[in-house]
């Protein structure tokens, strides 16, 4: 059987599927792509496309020993098929014995690799998406590692066209949807959220991305004891210390602390892909404006 | 009745059902059988449902129209108070926490006192979602209601019976708490080989004994 081996996984390289939908009740969130959007791009460019793919972040080094078409997308990476450059965001004919070797390129956090054919990968409750914190699905319910072996199983079902996204020019704001708890934060602290500037940290995992709040507009936030609900991605909280998080595919399905804003759908993938460093903005729409 | 309906969203994509801002046995139990309700005909829009504690989440299909699945909602009949009778489970725990004799003596009693009024009533699973398997039960009542500890435990077992707030929650999965580690038991409710993965689902009975 033909199969792929990774010679070196990147931190946090997973595999994953659509997502794991469904198994809220039980404790489990959906995982799934931090880039939703890039993941079904790189499926569209295929002819066919296995439900399963790589997300890997910084780098990804893998050879194939047997004729395959795999296609890349997310972010802006380099690209490198037996030491020759190759095009990013594009279709690979691979021959047996080929290398594919991903390094960092000028933005984005996470890429995606997607293949013509599924990867022989048993779905765990319904997906192969790896569910990181909780150990769960993908492979070996863990994240890759140099010298993983997986093999490929049947050609993948024809990928569906994918929707070009939408740009807004001018404006880079992320925009959100006030959250479950933001009338327990008074006026003046809502308006210095949506005119400050925030900064992505190095904190930053398949979990949540801890943001750097620089103008302290969450400094002298007190703690609240609040009943734990359920958490939606792109849910942005406030730690007890004033930490502002923004919690990702593999949140923790409840919990208490306060929730001022949640980012909306259509803006999450974005989210995901801004890296430790970058400026961002929060802009308050109404669920009319936010899709 | 004091709980009332109240339809938040939750970003974009989903909502929440909500029947108070606070813990209390009667929100918990409208929530519940909202639930219960709900998923015997769920609105078309709605692909998921969550009871919580006191609320419940419906994860929506995109491009739902909020405003109309609101008061589609809101021409629900009430939930019962009573919430449909769920299955029975009896739980054995040892009762051989850290912190057990401590908790005994919050609520004045002593660890053999404690251990029979622990298991003197049957309690409702409260609700389940915080981490696979997990579950709260309660209510034990105020004289069993012990507020949490000042520092958190990094990490607790699978099985680590876990005490405040006038509940009992049970991890089937190692979890970070500040709740009171008063035993252990060998019940877990997590198989991610069986679908569905749990035993327990919310307002079901149990009855812990001493193993």
């Amino acid at each position: 059987m033909t199969s792929l081996r990774i010679l070196r996984a990147g931190p946090l390289a997973t595999l994953q599927d659509e997502g794991r939908f469904g198994m809220l009740a039980v404790g489990i969130s959906a995982s799934g792509p931090m880039d939703r959007g890039a993941f079904r791009t790189a499926g569209a460019l295929l002819d066919h496309a296995g439900a399963t793919g790589i997300e890997f972040s910084q780098a990804l080094r893998f050879s194939v020993d047997g004729p395959v078409q795999v296609a890349l997308a997310g972010g802006t990476f380099q690209v490198q098929r037996n030491g020759v450059a190759a095009p990013w965001d594009d279709v690979l004919e691979l021959a047996a014995g080929d290398e594919v070797a991903i390094s960092p390129g000028t933005s984005g956090n996470y890429g995606y690799v997607r293949f013509e054919r599924e990867l022989a990968v048993a779905p765990v409750l319904g997906s192969t998406s790896t569910n990181v914190t909780v150990g769960l699905g993908g492979w070996k319910a863990r994240a890759l590692r140099d010298g993983d072996v997986i093999g490929f199983g049947a050609m993948g079902a024809i990928a569906p066209p994918v929707a070009a996204p939408v740009n807004h020019p001018g404006d880079d704001a992320i925009r959100v949807l006030w959250g479950l708890h933001a009338d327990l934060f008074d006026a003046d602290l809502r308006q210095r959220f949506a005119t400050s500037d925030f900064a992505v940290s190095s904190g930053l995992d398949r979990m949540g991305v801890r943001l750097n709040d620089g103008a302290g507009v969450f400094a002298a936030q007190r703690r609240l004891t609040l009943v734990s609900d359920p958490i939606v991605p792109g849910d942005l909280q406030i730690l007890g210390d004033g930490t502002p998080i923004v919690l990702m595919r593999d949140h923790q399905p409840t919990g208490g602390y306060p929730r001022l804003a949640t980012i909306v759908t259509a803006d999450f993938d974005r989210f995901a892909q801004m890296r430790p460093g970058q400026i961002v903005r929060f802009r308050p729409v109404t669920l009319e404006h936010a899709r | 009745m004091t709980a009332r309906m109240n339809i938040v969203p939750l970003g974009d994509e989903a909502m929440l059902v909500r029947f108070s801002e606070s813990l209390s046995p009667e929100a918990n139990r409208m929530a519940v059988g909202f639930s219960a309700r709900l998923a015997q005909s769920p609105p078309a829009d709605v692909v998921e449902i969550v009871p919580s504690l006191v609320s419940v989440q419906l994860r929506l299909r995109p491009g739902t129209d909020f405003r109309h699945l609101v008061g589609e909602l809101s021409l629900m009949p009430w939930p019962e108070a009573e919430t449909p009778a769920g299955q029975e489970h009896d739980i054995a725990i040892s009762y051989d926490g850290d912190d057990i004799d401590e908790v005994a003596a919050l609520c004045g009693l002593t660890r053999d006192g404690f251990v029979v009024a622990h298991g003197a009533e049957p309690m409702r699973v409260l609700a389940t979602g915080f981490a696979p398997g997990f579950v709260y039960c309660g209510f034990h009542g105020e004289k069993l209601t012990v507020p949490r500890r000042q520092t958190v435990r990094p990490s607790v077992a699978a099985g680590t019976v876990l005490f405040a707030a006038g509940q009992t929650a049970i991890p089937s999965t190692p979890i970070r708490t500040g709740w009171h580690v008063i035993g252990h038991t060998g019940f877990r409710n997590f198989d991610a080989t069986i679908d569905p993965p749990t035993v327990l689902k919310a307002g079901d009975v149990v009855r812990f004994r001493a193993s």
